[in-house]
């Protein structure tokens, strides 16, 4: 079935998408978005660890393998608003040696565009979504706006846990957040319950669907959820996407038709949806002639500390990203003997359960000394985080597996190992946070050491300047396709440490303005 | 299944049998997966979700009685703890589920939830629970 036609199809309702959806349809645009989950909605933010599994990957499995196999699911979102509906709301802006890794260490890749390319998307979306936060006290933050927001209040771990940063002369200032310290844009201020992590419902914090959802629909967007696209679809000439194909909830094929295809479906599906569109013009999948579709996913790493003290420490109040960072390890050879930047944060809130809660702490304790230990917990129990860079590798890759889904499309497959400057750097990271951990006079400290996580996930779809050595242009235009775009972190060619949310909003302003201005050479 | 599946639980969490523990279970894995709550969801568990529960649970109960002579629920408690401590860390030989670490992992992890993970479970530790939406069920 064929649906009208319309001037953009935006494939995936996540951050990326909404935000493309808005600034799209306020400039006269028809946007339909279709997304392959469900239509989520603030009331189903239940403040429940368990009811927030909802938020997570509900679709077709992906595959995942490597030495250090991706937790896919963990990671993504499912439904309307996407991943950043679970998001800790921790907002640093990437640094200018972040864009540059290979020109400045000759290791890596090179963004085709600087920090300061980059510095009035990042001022602007700050202002228009709202972020708290203390641009004096961070030193080490680039050139831009100060935060309109001052920062959010410290709980009793914060104090407790900067003591043990200034002890060894670690320089500390207040987390940057996506969350209101108070009310903005109509917005109310955060209570510090704790909860961002299953869903924010209120409004306090920054998530797609209290921010750009409401400019779509008020622009004219459509959303459809429960649609699952499955190939985007060429003229016969390969020379321009049509559209996009799809299944609705009771398994009917639909066609919508586009002036032009965005994919915001975040980076595993991304290069799924680009390979499984292959045609006899474009056999490798599309906006593949490099081949480096589905190359370079990259992970963050975290080096969890545990310091138990015996006194309330409030640790249920706060927000759970972060009361407190620092940047002094930002430098990427900050670490002897490894390469890549750290993001250190602090004073998470914390609940019991699930993969981020005090009962896995201590994933050695069960029966009654779990029992014994999540009392202790309850009261006394904080965390320093460090964040880890991946360097991208051309061997970590999202490609077709051989099982196919209903639709008869191909399973993504995720293949990924961390390097050993990863693996350095991870190390390195719990050596230090043992020390700031003791430096606090904590009961008891410990390092949080299981298997080497991966957390976010970028690349597979990088920019770059030529059609040779990427897959879009710094806009997130494919280098073969005019009116096929590409938005979301995929288009990373290097991670950083720094949480990827409020870069990807930054480039996808910038991409939806280019696209607008540009649209009578695009489609 | 139910019998292991509980006695795992009380081992691993004291109370979590009382706490509904084979009731959660249950219930999610009647649901459709994309309607699952299970943290098996999360960590990437491919569904239908019972087969990892029926392979992890059969093979709890193979590997007990090779090592110590009785399938789980059949041994004493100190004997349950004595081979949770076996393959809580390494996969014992023979052990045919799940990596035996992984399916500790997540085991233990729907205990925490049934036990901690509730509004009870916060009034058990003293923790406020300071909701925005109430969670009208506990799953």
């Amino acid at each position: 079935m064929a649906n009208e036609k319309v001037d953009v199809v935006i494939v995936g309702g996540g951050a990326s998408g909404i935000l493309l959806a808005a600034k799209l349809g306020q400039a006269g645009k028809k946007v339909v978005i279709l997304e392959m989950g469900p239509p989520l909605a603030l009331d189903d933010l239940v403040s429940s660890q368990i009811w927030s599994r909802r938020l997570k990957w509900g679709g077709v499995p992906v595959v995942s393998e490597g030495k250090n196999p991706v937790a896919h699911n963990f990671q993504s979102g499912w439904g309307l608003g996407g991943a950043a509906m679970h998001q800790f709301a921790n907002w640093p802006r990437f640094h200018p040696e972040d864009f540059r890794v290979k020109s400045q260490y000759g290791r890596g890749l090179d963004w085709p565009i600087s920090y300061d390319d980059m510095r009035p998307y990042y001022d602007r979306i700050q202002k228009e979504v709202g972020l708290s936060g203390d641009h004096v006290a961070e030193v080490w933050r680039p050139a831009g706006d100060p935060y309109p927001m001052p920062p959010i209040r410290w709980f009793r771990q914060a104090e407790l846990l900067a003591e043990g940063f200034r002890k060894i002369g670690m320089r500390t200032a207040p987390m940057p957040l996506a969350i209101n310290s108070v009310s903005y844009n109509g917005r109310p201020a955060c209570i510090y319950d704790g909860w961002c992590h299953i869903g924010c419902p209120i409004g306090a914090l920054s998530n797609p669907i209290v921010t750009y959802l409401g400019d779509a629909r008020h622009a004219g967007a459509e959303v459809r959820a429960r649609s699952t696209v499955t190939r985007v679809l060429m003229n016969k000439e390969g020379t321009k996407a049509t559209g996009v194909e799809y299944y609705d909830a009771s398994r009917q094929r639909h066609v919508q038709p586009a002036s032009a295809v965005v994919l915001a479906a975040w980076s595993a599906q991304n290069p799924r949806l680009l390979l499984n569109s292959a045609t006899p013009k474009h056999a490798k999948g599309l906006a593949n002639a490099s081949g480096l579709v589905g190359k370079y996913m990259m992970c963050h790493f975290a080096s969890g500390t545990w310091a138990l003290f015996d006194e309330d420490v409030q640790n249920h109040m706060g927000t759970t990203g972060a009361q407190f960072m620092s940047y002094d390890r930002y430098p990427k050879t900050s670490h002897k003997g490894a390469f890549g930047s750290t993001f250190i944060v602090a004073g998470s809130a914390l609940k019991t359960t699930d993969l981020g809660g005090f009962a896995n702490a201590r994933l050695d304790l069960y029966g009654p000394e779990l029992h014994a230990f999540m009392k202790r917990a309850a009261r006394g129990l904080t965390r320093v985080n460090a964040f880890g860079e991946e360097l991208p590798n051309i061997e970590n890759r999202v490609e077709l597996a051989a099982d196919k889904d209903e639709f008869g499309m191909p399973l993504g497959r995720i293949v990924h190992s961390f390097d050993e400057d990863a693996a350095g750097v991870w190390n390195a990271n719990f050596e230090e946070g043992l020390k700031i951990a003791k430096a606090t006079g904590a009961k008891e400290a410990w390092s949080g050491r299981g298997a080497m996580p991966t957390i976010h996930l970028m690349g597979g779809t990088i920019m770059g300047t030529t059609a040779r050595n990427s897959v879009v242009n710094s806009y997130g235009q494919t280098h073969e396709i005019a009116n096929l775009w590409i938005a979301g972190p995929g288009i990373f060619p290097t991670a950083g440490a720094s949480n990827p949310t409020y870069t990807i909003f930054a480039l996808s302003l910038r991409g939806a303005e280019q696209l607008a201005a540009k649209w009578a050479t695009v489609v | 299944m139910r019998a292991a599946l509980e006695a795992l639980g009380e081992t691993l969490l004291p109370g979590a049998k009382d706490a509904g523990l084979a009731h959660y279970i249950d219930q999610q894995l009647s649901v459709d997966p994309s309607e699952a709550l299970l943290i098996a969801r999360g960590v990437g568990v491919i569904p239908p979700y019972v087969n990892f529960y029926r392979a992890g649970l059969a093979a709890l109960d193979q590997t007990s009685a090779k090592l110590h002579g009785a399938k789980f629920a059949a041994l004493a408690p100190e004997k349950r703890s004595e081979f949770v401590e076996q393959f809580r860390q390494k996969v014992p030989e023979g052990w045919s589920g799940p990596p035996s670490p992984f399916f500790y992992f997540v085991s233990r992890a729907d205990a925490v939830d049934v036990y901690y993970g509730t509004v009870e479970g916060f009034e058990r530790l003293g923790i406020p629970y300071m909701p925005h939406i109430v969670p009208i069920r506990r799953w």
